[in-house]
């Protein structure tokens, strides 16, 4: 497909020519932006890829400023934190794109993930990029938990404890595998050194690898669409899907304009409400970590609670552990639960569109009840929704195989 | 686009409330009322913080220099007014107590104030600073913290001024306390509208190159 334009560029006398026969550069941003062919009917929900891409590079930036005043020991790190926000030119606003985009990050993949539920963006042949976004999801996790134990506040501390805790829930091995990843009996500088390395190297460089993944595997099929047709299937004598467009010029502009936007909202919580109400930096944060004095209320950060939800609904804690686990790990399987052919919710049966209200649902309202202290009542209903989340991906199999479904349109509208 | 602010503001709805509000005190907080920008108030109160709190408490991650810049203080006056001369404009606002005597008189340690103000909330040490009151056997406590070991230190200004000055005491102090907390706020708050302006143009701008390209794209 690109090589006529590889002719074209590659005479001996252009710069870009004399590159071109000894790299590709041509043909590489051809395959992934110049010639490359989306559906032109994307809609809101096409936004957050890029988005996400956007708010990765901020982490990474903010990130390596911070690396350079942060210091990761018992005694420096709430200090550091403190002098990056007082003494650091600027260093306030480093922070605070840092840890606003921390919660930024999950806002947008979630709705990121959403958005492949609601056009079936994870079906044939689309398999691989969700299998590979879940693993991106999965890294995301655990780069934001370590992230969150190097303020080194009381919240940052407790909630460390509770999470690796969990692992000694495992039967046999768990004791020692807690104590493994602790390095010590407690959350001590080990731990705090060995997080700072993960969440400063070894995590964020395999967010990397795996994003580059993600974007060659979706090149390599093309991307879905909100009508969920393959525009690969009608070409016309060039061989240009006729539904498909350039991705540069046309998305790089609206992409642009969607980023301004989102960088609109990002602006009014940096600048106005950089807490997030107490759920993007909680107030005990604030508190150094002081492994003599237990917070009254332990609250993992905002974007945890759903799944921390679920670990409290189950009585016994292993199982719990089992089954906060369960909810993460069942999302790898959609592509292969969901037996339905047609892609998208607008030409879905009305069972998938139950299913997913009440999942989204009981996301939600297991996310609320994350944030609270656990009474009878909300146990309760963590139990409900917990059993709802499961119920979207057990009930699934059986409905989509015979789905009321409504006629796909040839082209997209 | 009606869709896109809709879900926008839908997004935003949850920081508007604020979890820290649900604290679970004994009594109501009183509003402070404090305002960073009054900058005779956070003289006032800096002054009242040296007088009345720096026997016990420190702000260890302020710097004497960064007060008297955010303050509008001269290297001079901030040592003069705050410091009563004792320490160089680059130390940090330390105690006046030695180590270890906290443990000895009060049997606790006493907290740093630094980042008091964000911990607790403005509201809070303005109610507890003027929550002290006596029990029947004359025993000073507070109605905010229970059996706190610190003590009234603000009682001779509330015996000797009238109970608006005692409540601007009050309010000073936390007003210093909430500047403390956040040196840098003001600065953020200033920025930020300069940076969404700056956005908005831009979003507009973009908004009209976008639907230039996208004249060519037939649905």
């Amino acid at each position: 497909m690109s090589n006529q334009t590889n002719e074209s560029s590659s005479g001996k006398s252009s710069l870009l020519g004399w590159f071109d026969e000894r790299y590709p550069v041509s043909s590489t941003w051809n395959k992934h932006v110049g010639e490359y062919y989306a559906p032109k009917n994307f809609n809101f929900w096409y936004f957050f890829g890029s988005l996400a891409l956007i708010v990765l590079v901020n982490q990474i930036v903010t990130g390596i400023w911070l690396t350079m005043s942060y210091v990761p020991t018992n005694a420096g790190a709430f200090s550091s934190v403190e002098y990056i926000m007082r003494d650091v030119e600027w260093g306030w606003l480093l922070r605070y794109l840092h840890s606003t985009g921390a919660s930024a990050f999950f806002i947008v993949i979630y709705l990121h993930m959403m958005r492949a539920l609601l056009y079936g963006s994870y079906k044939k042949p689309r398999e691989l990029v969700w299998v590979i976004g879940m693993l991106l999801f999965l890294v995301l996790m655990a780069e934001a938990f370590m992230g969150y134990l190097l303020p080194w506040g009381q919240m940052s501390f407790w909630g460390a404890q509770v999470i690796i805790s969990l692992f000694g829930a495992i039967p046999v091995i768990g004791p020692d595998l807690a104590l493994w990843i602790r390095g010590d009996f407690v959350i001590s500088e080990v731990t705090l050194n060995r997080f700072f390395a993960l969440h400063v190297i070894a995590l964020p460089l395999v967010l990397v690898i795996l994003v580059f993944m993600h974007l060659v595997a979706l090149h390599h099929v093309g991307s879905n669409n909100p009508d969920g047709i393959e525009i690969k299937k009608l070409k016309d004598n060039k061989g240009i899907p006729l539904d498909g467009i350039r991705f540069h010029p046309y998305y790089s502009v609206k992409d642009a304009m969607g980023a301004v936007f989102f960088f609109i909202l990002f602006a009014l919580v940096l600048f106005y409400a950089p807490e997030g109400g107490g759920y993007f930096i909680e107030a005990p944060n604030f508190e150094p970590a002081n492994p003599l004095k237990t917070p009254d209320h332990i609250v993992p950060v905002w974007y945890f609670t759903p799944f921390y939800a679920i670990l409290r609904a189950v009585p016994d804690k292993f199982l719990g552990v089992v089954a906060m686990g369960a909810a993460v790990v069942i999302l790898f399987a959609l592509p292969w639960l969901d037996r339905c052919k047609v892609k998208s919710i607008r030409y879905r049966g009305n069972s998938y569109k139950v299913l997913l209200t009440i999942l989204v649902i009981s996301f939600f309202v297991l996310g609320f009840l994350g944030t609270q202290p656990s009474t009878p009542l909300y146990t309760k209903l963590a139990q409900i929704f917990t059993a709802l989340y499961f119920m979207f991906f057990l009930v699934l199999p059986f409905t989509s195989a015979n789905e009321k479904t409504k006629p796909v349109p040839e082209r997209v509208t | 686009m009606k869709k896109i602010l809709w879900i926008a503001s839908l997004l935003l709805l949850p920081l508007t409330i604020n979890v820290q509000a649900a604290g679970g005190y004994s009594i109501e907080l009183e509003s402070a009322n404090n305002n960073l920008r009054d900058q005779e108030s956070l003289k006032r109160g800096a002054v009242l913080f040296s007088n009345y709190c720096m026997a016990c408490h420190s702000l260890k991650y302020m710097r004497y220099n960064r007060v008297a810049r955010d303050l509008g203080w001269s290297d001079a006056e901030v040592i003069s007014d705050m410091a009563h001369g004792l320490d160089t404009v680059t130390d940090n606002v330390m105690t006046r107590m030695q180590d270890g005597v906290a443990l000895d008189v009060l049997g606790t340690k006493v907290p740093d104030l630094s980042l008091m103000a964000r911990l607790k909330g403005d509201d809070y040490i303005y109610t507890f600073l003027r929550a002290y009151h006596q029990d029947d056997q004359g025993e000073w406590n507070n109605k905010v913290l229970k059996g706190t070991a610190m003590p009234n230190v603000l009682e001779g200004i509330e015996r000797h001024s009238t109970p608006e000055e005692y409540a601007e005491a009050a309010r000073d102090i936390t007003n210093f306390l909430a500047y403390a907390g956040e040196p840098s706020k003001l600065q953020r708050l200033d920025l930020g509208w300069k940076v969404i302006a700056f956005l908005l143009v831009l979003l507009l701008l973009l908004y009209l190159l976008k639907k230039e390209y996208w004249r060519d794209i037939k649905h």
